[in-house]
């Protein structure tokens, strides 16, 4: 066993702590209350090579492997986690799929302005009526001639409204259960494709997050993704990957936390000391940190085992509902920590703690998350 | 089209030394960084070559295990890196840094130009820089603020009390530069990952000349403490007198 990173992956932590550092802590309280999409920090994402990290040189990444990416999503989402979101959706659920199922037409076409930043990628599954249920979708897909024809509404599509490129799902054969749903992939643009509403949220605003709809939207028979029928492994497989990011986003928004906490806490005097002299505010602290080192193993062992090839959807399971429960509890605590000031605009513990719920609903519920976890463990 | 060597140093940042209650420092956990000038030093090199041409490399003195240290340098800019470095190299003091560098560089490195920090974020003696131009006998203009290379020679702005001063030399010349130099960039991931694959000339103490003993030796490093003082007083005319006879007292006003 060999707890140490390599001296790579210890680079690029900082460079990246750095990079965050300089470009987003500025403004992320900015983008939060205005909700706004941050292209100039994204280009600079792009500029630096960190949007397509895990994916082979020739397809325009970096070959980095997945630990290092979820380093990354971590630093990143220390600063802001809207912003290590986009990242991490754009690469865990859009660049993903194409590079584990395209064909190699479709990794040459679609990879590299993807990887390099240039395109946004997108994941749309969810649908009114399907959330946890996926096969409760009604999208569907008809094959005319050499097109498909798309049809149905899908919902809480991260990156929806600035995405070039989504990766959706659609029924081939509702007759087949789970074998007729299958993958497509969309270009920005296509007759048919519309972006719907957009959804105000509590946290992570600075994710853009819309509707997508599909009316007749024709798109050549070429972009399905994978065999006609593989639609629910490969959105299962998303998952598996999405989670260790999330994972590393929760880990992020908690580091954050603490070392929000422990500044404050040495600073703000009540009764002639600091409160960190307190216990009950040490004991708090200490939890905290425990807990990150915990989360923080859990979630690099998950992004170790898909890097040494083997099976990780229980791990990235545990890693994500762990890390976020963690977030959720501990982004609370900060923000008692610092008292009425910690309720308040102008201190990070209140955008991180709305940023901190939603860890625990997407890419799985918390309780998706246990079903998978049982699904294993009680086989 | 110059032949550019900058000079970094591998430390303690100390953002993570602890002090105890008695003064003593706590180095058990921390971690090491680029001298803070040092990467003014290493983007102001690239940048030149960026302008002008030519080569950059980059030269360090000291323990074998600060391969993460050449690794955070290359991925910085330089095309290779000399690593002079051995066991005993631990807390070397200036006058040996300069030294064990004007030793390997006049042996072995061809060089128009050399850019150091101003000095580096834990010692900052500032010595290192004007000892090695005098060890190999080339000029050194230090506090510069801005660097242009006109024919074969340097053009530096060197900023001083009350302006600035502009100096020019013939190359060869070692430059220390502030950090109002430039920004340096932060490594892309395609930097960082590159910078494994670049060349390292390992240098042992067995290449240099002779050996360099220190000439200064360190007793002991304790934080400094800041004694704080805190007195109240109110708002009345009485109140504002003492006050400013409490500031006298102290010495912060005459
Ligand atoms: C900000 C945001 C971004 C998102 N981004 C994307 C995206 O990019 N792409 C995409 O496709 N989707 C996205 N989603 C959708 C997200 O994945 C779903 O919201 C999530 O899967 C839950 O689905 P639901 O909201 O319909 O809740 P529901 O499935 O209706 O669940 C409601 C509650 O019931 C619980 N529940 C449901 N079934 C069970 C069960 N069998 N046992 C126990 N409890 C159960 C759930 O855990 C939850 O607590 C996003 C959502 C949000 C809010």
């Amino acid at each position: 066993m060999d707890f140490r990173l390599t001296e790579e992956q210890e680079l690029i932590r900082s460079n990246m702590r750095e990079f965050a550092e300089t470009y987003v802590d500025p403004i992320a309280a900015e983008i939060d209350e205005s909700a706004r999409y941050p292209a100039e920090v994204i280009e600079k994402l792009a500029e630096g090579g960190w949007m397509g990290m895990p994916f082979p040189v020739e397809y325009g990444g970096q070959g980095t492997d997945y630990l290092t990416y979820a380093i990354a999503i971590e630093e990143l989402s220390r600063s802001c986690a809207a912003t290590g979101f986009t990242m991490s959706v754009h690469t865990s659920l859009s660049l993903m799929p194409i590079f584990l199922f395209g064909n190699e037409e479709q990794k040459k076409k679609y990879l590299p302005p993807l990887a390099q930043g240039k395109h946004i990628g997108a994941f749309a599954l969810t649908e009114p009526g399907a959330g946890t249920d996926v096969g409760a979708a009604t999208t569907t897909a008809v094959l005319e001639g050499d097109e498909y024809v798309l049809n149905g509404t899908k919902t809480f599509c991260s990156n929806g409204p600035v995405a070039d490129t989504y990766v959706t799902f659609a029924w081939t054969d509702k007759s087949a259960g789970r074998k007729g749903l299958s993958a497509f992939i969309v270009s920005k643009g296509t007759p048919g494709l519309k972006v719907g509403s957009h959804f105000m949220k509590m946290g992570i605003r600075a994710s853009q997050t819309s509707e997508i709809i599909f009316k007749d939207c024709r798109i050549p028979k070429a972009n399905l993704l994978g065999k006609e029928g593989d639609g629910m492994k490969i959105a299962m497989n998303c998952f598996d990957h999405g989670r260790i990011g999330i994972a590393g986003q929760s880990v992020g928004i908690t580091q954050a936390a603490l070392d929000e906490s422990i500044n404050y806490s040495k600073q703000r005097i009540q009764f002639g000391k600091p409160i960190s002299k307190n216990q009950a505010i040490q004991w708090w602290i200490a939890d905290m940190a425990t807990d990150i080192n915990a989360a923080r193993f859990l979630t690099y062992h998950a992004a170790w085992l898909k890097d040494q090839g083997q099976p990780f959807t229980k791990e990235a399971s545990m890693a994500k509902v762990f890390c976020a429960e963690m977030a959720m509890k501990h982004t609370v605590k900060a923000v008692q920590i610092h008292g009425g000031y910690g309720y308040c605009k102008g201190f990070k513990v209140e955008r991180l703690m709305r940023d901190a719920k939603i860890t625990e609903i997407y890419e799985g519920t918390s309780e998706a998350q246990r079903m998978v976890i049982a699904g294993t463990v009680l086989r | 089209m110059p032949e550019i060597l900058c000079c970094f140093k591998w430390l303690i940042d100390e953002s993570y030394i602890r002090a105890s209650s008695s003064g003593e420092l706590d180095l058990e956990t921390v971690d090491y960084k680029l001298s803070n000038y040092d990467r003014n030093a290493i983007e102001e090199s690239v940048r030149l070559q960026e302008e002008y041409g030519g080569t950059v490399s980059a030269i360090t003195v000291g323990l074998p295990d600060s391969t993460k240290g050449v690794k955070d340098a290359l991925s910085r800019g330089p095309e290779k890196a000399y690593f002079i470095n051995d066991d005993s190299f631990e807390n070397l003091e200036p006058s040996q840094t300069a030294a064990i560098l004007a030793d390997i560089i006049s042996s072995q490195i061809n060089y128009d130009l050399i850019i150091c920090g101003e000095g580096s974020s834990d010692l900052y003696a500032q010595q290192v820089g004007p000892r090695l131009a005098e060890k190999l006998g080339i000029p050194c203009i230090s506090y510069i603020q801005k660097v242009q290379i006109e024919g074969d020679r340097i053009v530096a702005e060197k900023k001083v009390e009350d302006g600035i001063e502009v100096i020019s030399a013939p190359m060869p010349v070692l430059l220390t530069v502030l950090p109002d130099i430039n920004t340096p960039r932060i490594p892309g991931l395609k930097d960082t990952l590159g910078a494994s694959k670049k060349p390292v000339i390992n240098i042992s103490k067995d290449d240099l000349t002779v050996s360099y003993e220190a000439k200064i030796h360190t007793n002991a490093i304790i934080a400094a403490s800041m004694e704080r003082n805190c007195q109240k007083f109110g708002s009345e005319t009485e109140d504002i007198a003492n006050l400013a006879r409490a500031l006298a007292k102290e010495g912060v006003i005459k």
